[in-house]
């Protein structure tokens, strides 16, 4: 079976893009910080400057992996389930459901390792990036040399490999299951468990910032960790929250979009839980990025009117803060649009379908195009919900006053919606470009092929 | 005896329509597949043919005898890289899919093998959806009507996944004819169908014909279902290899069987094809 998986990386190295894309990515972040990890061990590093480079590691390198598992384990997912044909075919010419497994979890691994070797030479440039940043902000001594060593290097590898072949297993398991018994088993009680349990943790979370006291340094991570559980659990409910804004939006929507709403309010009716796919990644992005970034600029106000300069940990908090943020933004955004693209061009026979009767191509678009426009609507809306509650818990403990945007009452000069629209369009900018572009290049092929491409 | 409860239509001359009694009409229609001389297949060689309305014609030949593009270029789904299509003698023009949309959207219905419907829509949302994207006005009990015709008047609500094959096809049928078209293609309608249910769609294929004056162009490779046209065509290497009028189940197997025997005569390159 290795041989297989070998060949088959070999000859369509195009569908394991996705894959190595974000096991590349994943790979450069676990490296880089890890390295910290190795120019901490280095000789003649002072405890603060091993401090500041243990922790960024430790927590940027925890996030990450946590992330990357994610991403990887969606690529691979929607490559499991492109591949559904394949899979058949070779358990009708006689493979067991373990033999399957062993060829997509090798065609893991050994995307895995590629990515991780591809990703030594970006991470030690990243990784030298970064130690200077610290250098200038003075988190870090003059002196202290970068090093890339054996902790960055096992780590990365390591990771990577147990997060392909992890995420490899269980995306065949659900597979090679679904083709056993015919259709996939409704997962939705556990789901919903999962959804609210994350949200009255997330609350629990949020309401604990208030037992807190006002300078703790720590104040952050309660709030933050509490944005991050209730977009998790918002996420997992998503299907649901769907079908309510559709409820909403129903009549809007027909009115104002015609043909093209009419076709987009069924098809999100019923493909509700599909969409959730999509709409996970956007809560998350949402939730996470507004939270973080609004505590940090509320944080950086709060201690320019106190008129202090910023220690080391506060630097260290704001750097992490924002390396955090991107990776997220990366994460998120290599997530969406491989599930949005992975669901779009799955509908191209239905695309087909909509031609043969008597749709035509711009109708189509209108269609995917408003589908984007409800989906960012939706993600945005419960990301934000999220990230709010983080931040007006923070903020009331922080300055005493819960919602910084007004002009100059309080101290420092208040937050604008500057951020809130950066990261929204962001969101929609990647919804709306992913689901428009993959449609539009199933529309390049005639209705009637479109149609009976997967007949 | 058109039942057209719409209004004149714009772009269209009103009173010459309804006195055109060919529904469609092809001029030398020719259709090639692939860019190099070597590998070039002429699907459709000069076709010329002409139906009148208000009749039940079926198309067959072998497999490879360019049917299926015959339907697709007279369709509208796809164009012919020479020659005419008239449609209700109206010409069919456009360069993109879009006018050539808009073109089908008025004259033309479609029922496939496999049917089309969009699974997410009900049967009723299924049925009126060309008229919902035509931006034309729905008219909910006409509708109704059609789907009551065809037997489904108690499935209005149903997802096509909820339905047999033959249930399936009856939607498509209704869907076919509430735009009231010219013209009603069909791909072979009842390959995916058992006997009784392949019957009942072929028995509603030809009412629509009788009882609503439609007209209904049915390509398929079963002698069977060619039976219930009221003429056949037959169709061998790209070119009209003739025509059967009333035909009978045995009088169309028997043409089909010698259809082959005209095509190895005219063919000198190649090894005859086996079976049909």
């Amino acid at each position: 079976m290795f041989s297989l998986a070998m060949r088959s990386i070999r000859l369509r190295p195009g569908r394991f893009v996705a894959t190595l894309l974000s096991a590349f990515l994943g790979a450069t972040i676990i490296m880089t910080f890890n390295s910290m990890h190795d120019t901490a061990g280095g000789a003649g590093v002072d405890t603060v400057s091993s401090d500041t480079l243990t922790t960024s590691a430790s927590v940027v390198g925890g996030y990450g992996t946590l992330l990357v598992f994610f991403a990887v384990a969606s690529t691979l997912t929607v490559n499991v389930r492109q591949r559904h044909e394949e899979i058949t075919l070779l358990r009708n010419t006689g493979a067991t459901p373990a033999q399957i497994r062993r060829m997509v979890v090798g065609e893991a691994s050994v995307v895995g390792l590629v990515a991780s070797v591809l990703a030594v030479g970006p991470a030690m440039l990243a990784g030298r990036a970064l130690l200077s940043v610290f250098r200038d902000s003075g988190q870090v001594a003059e002196r202290v040399d970068y090093a890339f060593g054996p902790v960055a290097l096992m780590s990365g590898l390591s990771i990577m490999l147990l997060a392909c072949a992890g995420a490899a297993f269980l995306a065949v398991r659900r597979a090679t299951r679904a083709v056993a018994t015919g259709e996939r088993e409704p997962r939705t009680r556990l789901r919903g468990f999962f959804a609210y349990g994350a949200l009255v943790a997330g609350a629990g979370a949020v309401s604990a910032t208030f037992a807190m006291d006002a300078t703790e340094p720590a104040l952050m991570a309660a709030p933050a960790y509490g944005a991050i559980l209730l977009s998790v659990g918002f996420a997992l409910l998503s299907p649901r929250l769907l079908s309510g804004v559709l409820g909403v939006l129903e009549r809007p929507l027909g009115a104002l979009a015609g043909a093209s709403g009419y076709l987009t309010v069924h098809n999100m009716r019923q493909r509700a839980a599909q969409l959730a796919g999509v709409l996970m990644p956007l809560v998350l992005f949402t939730g996470m990025a507004t939270a973080t970034l609004y505590m940090q600029a509320i944080e950086n106000d709060a201690i320019k009117a106190s008129g202090v300069a910023k220690s080391v940990d506060d630097k260290n908090l704001e750097t992490l803060n924002l390396v955090v943020v991107g990776i997220i933004v990366v994460f998120a955004c290599v997530m969406l649009i491989n599930s949005l693209y992975a669901a779009t061009s799955y509908r191209s026979r239905e695309f087909g379908q909509q031609r043969l009767a008597g749709a035509t191509p711009a109708q189509v678009l209108g269609m995917v195009g408003v589908e984007g426009l409800v989906l960012t609507l939706t993600g945005v809306f419960f990301g934000t919900l999220s990230g709010l509650a983080g931040i007006v818990a923070f903020s009331s403990v922080r300055v005493d006053e819960a919602l910084p945007l007004g002009s100059g009452s309080g101290p420092g000069q208040g937050q604008g919606l500057g951020i809130w629209l950066g990261v929204v369009s962001i969101a929609a900018a990647a919804t709306l470009v992913t689901s428009l572009g993959t449609a539009r290049r199933g529309l390049r092929t005639p209705a009637v092929e479109a149609v009976a491409l997967a007949a | 005896m058109f039942r057209r409860t719409g209004t004149s239509r714009k772009g269209t001359a009103g009173p010459g329509r309804s006195t055109s009694s060919e529904a469609l009409r092809l001029v030398s229609v020719t259709k090639t597949y692939g860019s190099s001389d070597e590998n070039a297949v002429t699907a459709l060689d000069r076709v010329s043919l002409g139906l009148r309305a208000g009749t039940f014609t079926a198309v067959m030949g072998p497999s490879g005898s360019g049917k299926s593009t015959l339907l697709q270029c007279a369709a509208g789904l796809d164009r012919p890289d020479r020659g005419v299509v008239r449609v209700d003698g109206e010409e069919m023009t456009g360069g993109t899919e879009a006018a050539l949309t808009k073109f089908r959207r008025q004259r033309i219905g479609f029922v496939f093998q496999q049917y089309n419907l969009l699974p997410t829509l009900t049967v009723e949302q299924n049925t009126t959806l060309p008229l919902k994207l035509a931006g034309r006005r729905i008219d909910r009990n006409r509708a109704r009507e059609i789907l009551a015709q065809v037997g489904l008047g108690d499935r209005l609500g149903h997802r096509p996944d909820e339905l047999s094959g033959g249930q399936r096809q009856r939607v498509a049928i209704a869907r076919a004819l509430v735009t009231e078209p010219s013209v009603i293609f069909a791909d072979e309608p009842t390959g995916a169908l058992d006997t009784r249910s392949a019957r009942e769609v072929l028995r509603l294929l030809r009412e629509t014909v009788r009882v609503h004056g439609r007209t209904v162009v049915m390509v398929t490779h079963d002698p069977v279902a060619a039976s219930y046209a009221d003429s056949v065509v037959f169709l061998a290497d790209g070119r009209l290899a003739g025509e059967l009028h009333a035909p009978t189940v045995d009088a169309v197997a028997e043409r089909m069987a010698h259809l082959g025997d005209s095509a190895d005569a005219d063919a000198s390159g190649y090894d005859a094809p086996l079976g049909v």
